[in-house]
């Protein structure tokens, strides 16, 4: 069924590969985040700038895709807005890489960070799992759950890294303002592919 | 899938001349069920006070917890792995020692915590990786 559905036309094959190169490039923006935080690289951190460009047109191509007839009526919104969600993600991580140049990261920090970095690469990996098994008409539930462990696992790290955050000395307003969008750009990563994951669902279960 | 992706690298401390008052205070406070009991010299280990400990060894036998140290009822070494033991090895080790929380070590140092909830969440997450229906 769902694969009648997905995969009748060359439009619609189109999308499905812009979707998962999307999915694809976000995964290879987030492995570069974890790298070049973990490394202290900014040349590399500088590079995720223009990988969201590159993923701004492969957002516009799905959409136009599927504006020109691609995939049943009641499927479109569902489509574009779950390309939207990917591209929200995208967005947070282009931040959190514009902030990071301007900071200094203090040591009590960095190894929370660096931590959820690598959660969020990994809840990534999974969406794209997540979206392969949905395009060969296989059972999401398993990836759903495993997606809501990791983003547990943020929350968890995320309280102690806002409660070690209040001791870390900023010296200015825009320094203070600067680490704390940082923070809040690389900590609300995890909730946006949460919410891509239950998109997932939704077009799963509505093709039944 | 090992341990290092799983652990938490949080962990709270507590002096081992402390009551087991401050310890309940300390574990309600930051909502966890265990706390590191810090040695008392340099020669000593770390040792590990539990929220059973607390309710089996002093609460259910009528003790006071102001009365009692922590270093009386705490378990003493720490069971220590690795930080790239593989997941289900930790796993036969907590059902094999009968405990639920293994401390992950780097010589002396303790780098985080593993427990069965950190255990139960890699199982879901093995099992989504390898396509396998719970």
């Amino acid at each position: 069924m769902l694969k009648k559905l997905l995969a009748p036309g060359k439009k619609e094959k189109a999308v499905i590969e812009d979707l998962t190169r999307h999915i694809k490039l976000l995964y290879s923006g987030l492995d570069a985040f974890e790298r070049a935080f973990r490394d202290k690289d900014r040349d590399l951190m500088a590079s995720i700038i223009d990988l969201e460009r590159e993923a701004d047109v492969i957002r516009r191509d799905v959409i136009s895709n599927i504006y020109e007839g691609a995939f049943l009526p009641y499927l479109r919104p569902r489509l574009c807005r779950f390309a939207e969600v990917i591209d929200c993600v995208f967005d947070l991580l282009e931040d959190a890489a514009y902030q990071y140049l301007d900071l200094v990261i203090d040591a009590s920090i960095q190894n929370y960070c660096t931590q959820i970095a690598a959660l969020n690469e990994r809840m990534c990996e999974m969406l794209l799992l997540s979206f392969e098994t949905l395009m060969g008409g296989g059972d999401l539930r398993d990836k759903a759950l495993a997606i809501r462990v990791y983003e547990k696992k943020v929350d968890d790290i995320k309280l102690d890294l806002v409660r070690d955050l209040r001791n870390v000395e900023v010296k200015t307003f825009w320094d203070g303002k600067a680490l704390s969008d940082f923070v809040s750009s690389l900590t609300s990563v995890s909730d946006i592919i949460e919410d891509a994951s239950d998109y997932l669902q939704v077009i799963n279960v509505s093709m039944r | 899938m090992k341990v290092k992706e799983f652990m938490k690298t949080k962990l709270a401390y507590i002096d081992a001349d402390s009551t087991v008052y401050e310890a309940i205070e300390e574990m309600l406070d930051k909502r966890i069920r265990s706390l590191v009991v810090n040695p008392e010299n340099a020669e000593e280990v770390y040792g590990v006070i539990t929220a059973r400990d607390v309710v089996f060894k002093v609460l259910g036998k009528g003790l006071m917890p102001r009365d009692v140290k922590v270093s009386e009822i705490a378990s003493k070494p720490v069971v220590c792995i690795d930080q790239d033991t593989k997941l289900i090895d930790a796993a036969v080790l907590m059902e094999k020692l009968g405990i639920a929380r293994l401390f992950v070590c780097e010589g002396k140092k303790l780098l985080g915590i593993f427990t069965l909830t950190d255990a139960m969440g890699g199982s879901l997450i093995l099992i989504a990786r390898s396509g396998h229906v719970a």
